[in-house]
């Protein structure tokens, strides 16, 4: 799939921007925080809703956006794609809410269009697709499972309307659920009848938990087949990548969702007095996590600073990989100041897989010196400076 | 905050601001406005809205049986003679009871729970009627409870309490047909999807 066109109006230091798209590569350079990151985590917005970037939706509003005829000051994401079933259009508002004297409070609201119609964020999740490639991806390998659970959502949730809904839905009832607990846990209350109460949130939970589980472990066995040459080929060893998922709780031989959500339902029963004692949920999708081996080795805690840049550019590409064998069209690669990461090895296997026909990408770059003459004439070249682009 | 610590606003007045920038949906800019419009309006008419608090507040109890807002110690429902006595349904909220009114699709009797079951906002089991409507259900004559919660998550963890509760007095539990937009509120569903709601109502 493509984007045609992107429209940014009051967006990070966007005042205007009105962008038609090449197909293929798009190189954004120029200086730092001149805006070239913004163009890709507008893409990223429109593609989940939510920004690669710490903070509030209000912070995406330009600073010096001003209110207009009692209107406050808003940020609009607008982008014309093309995918295999056809033209569509997606848009993003966040308006920044005023108390009833007309101050800027911290909160936002966000309004969703497709097509020009109203809809719901969530059904916006996926009608662009994005794969984002930082140098912070390095998270995925050496950081919390918590990134590493983000990282399948994200990819899941673009590829699964019902997995984006599903996942909402698992964190509301898991939130209601720890209140409960906790609630006992503190003795606010008391632990009278504790299966009664918790029958509810144990059943609406276990029936998201079983499509959350089938599906991430489902994805888990597909890109281990992606993965493994793609690792070989940007390491230049011979043996490859394997990753596994670590569930929270023994899932036997259960791999469906109706029996995923069987097992945990058992697990939880057993687990009522630690849960009680810590008064949180102990047990679910919500506490997995991956590992990375290659050989007998986990590379999450023993590899070198290589073998782990080598599995996070991986596991990036294999999502890609993954959404194209699966939609049947080509993700859009977004590559934020990858190359001045990367040794010379890997930085041609990923402008290798970035070449490939139909792929569209955009990257961001400070130093145009990152790369090679023939690459340059290739591709489409914007210069960036504070929020325009010549 | 604002009003008090201007001098320039005498304290009756900013007591008043004070107040009224507590109710929901008004902010200290709408409290000072309405109490400056009080504060030239004709003395009949402040004294016609002070009352009328008052008397909101004195008058206004909860029926005995059914907990839903009356003026005696039993609402209307609960007096009138033509109620068919052997049917309870049990909704959260007084207007809820007023949204099924309207219909004209139910002739039973009510129960008003006063909330929904919802741990994250600490609202449990205690902080609603249930164990009055259990004592209900075992002491009156009913053979038919409905559970006519909301259609969203905190309305199905009530339901689902209750059938718990309900399942062993040996009454007829049903729920109101499908039909009603999840997640909404059942005061806001028009009175015909909500009518033939009731009447197409399933066994649990
Ligand atoms: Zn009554």
């Amino acid at each position: 799939m493509e984007v045609t066109r992107l429209s940014l109006r009051d967006f990070r230091n966007y005042q205007h921007l009105d962008l038609p798209l090449s197909p293929e590569i798009t190189l954004l350079y120029g200086p730092n925080a001149a805006g070239k990151t913004s163009v890709l985590e507008a893409l990223f917005y429109l593609a989940t809703t939510r920004s690669p970037r710490v903070g509030a939706d209000r912070e995406l509003v330009r600073w010096e956006a001003e209110a207009e005829a009692g209107v406050p000051p808003f940020a609009r994401v607008f982008a014309e794609i093309q995918r295999l079933t056809g033209h569509m259009r997606l848009e993003v508002i966040v308006q920044r809410r005023t108390d009833e004297d007309g101050q800027l409070t911290n909160t936002a609201s966000k309004l969703v269009r497709i097509d020009r119609r109203p809809a719901r964020a969530l059904d916006l999740v996926g009608q662009l697709r994005v794969v984002l490639f930082t140098p912070a991806d390095l998270v995925l390998v050496d950081g919390p499972p918590a990134e590493r659970r983000r990282y399948l959502d994200i990819t899941l949730s673009q590829l699964d309307p019902h997995y984006v809904r599903t996942l909402a839905h698992y964190q509301k009832i898991v939130q209601q659920r720890n209140s409960l607990l906790r609630a006992w846990r503190e003795r606010r209350r008391s632990p009278r009848a504790v299966d009664d109460e918790l029958g509810y949130w144990d059943q609406e939970m276990t029936a998201a938990a079983g499509y959350l589980l089938a599906e991430r472990l489902r994805a888990v066995g597909e890109l281990n087949a992606l993965v493994g040459p793609l690792f070989q080929a940007i390491s230049g060893g011979t043996t490859p990548l394997s990753i596994d998922y670590l569930p929270s709780l023994a899932l036997h031989e259960a791999r469906d969702a109706g029996s995923l959500a069987h097992r945990l339902m058992q697990e939880l029963r057993n687990h009522r007095r630690d849960e009680l004692a810590r008064g949180q949920t102990l047990l679910g999708p919500h506490r997995d996590d991956l590992s990375f081996t290659v050989g007998a080795v986990n590379l999450g805690r023993y590899g070198s600073r290589g073998q782990q840049r080598s599995v996070a550019l991986t596991l990036k590409l294999g999502e890609a990989a993954l959404m194209r064998q699966r939609a049947g069209d080509a993700p859009v690669l977004l590559l934020d100041d990858m190359l001045s990461e990367l040794d010379a090895q890997r930085r041609a296997h990923l402008l290798e897989a970035v070449s490939l026909p139909g792929q569209q990408t955009l990257l961001t770059a400070t130093d145009l010196a990152d790369f090679r003459p023939e690459f340059l004439t290739k591709i489409t070249r914007l210069r960036v400076e504070e929020g325009r682009i010549y | 905050m604002t009003s008090r610590s201007e001098n320039l606003v005498v304290e009756p007045v900013a007591r008043l601001i004070d107040e009224l920038a507590r109710l929901p949906g008004i902010g200290p800019k709408t409290a000072s406005r309405l109490t400056f419009f009080l504060l030239r309006a004709e003395a009949e008419q402040t004294r016609t809205l002070a009352e009328a608090i008052l008397a909101m507040r004195a008058q206004v109890t909860l029926c005995r049986r059914c907990y839903n807002i009356t003026v005696g110690e039993l609402c209307a429902v609960c007096t009138s003679t033509t109620r068919d006595q052997s049917k309870i349904c049990v909704v959260e909220e007084p207007l809820d009871v007023l949204a099924i009114e309207r219909t004209g699709a139910y002739r039973g009797l009510y129960h008003v729970l006063h909330g929904h079951i919802a741990p994250l906002e600490g609202i449990y089991r205690e902080d609603l009627k249930i164990d009055q409507l259990i004592a209900r259900v075992r002491s009156e004559p009913i053979d038919e409870v409905i559970l006519a919660m909301n259609p969203n998550t905190e309305g199905e963890a009530t339901a689902f309490l209750l059938l718990k509760d309900l399942a062993s007095l040996g009454v007829r539990i049903t729920r109101p047909a499908r039909g009603l937009p999840t997640g909404g509120d059942l005061e806001w569903a028009d009175p015909d999807t909500l009518g033939s709601a009731f009447e197409g109502r399933r066994e649990l």
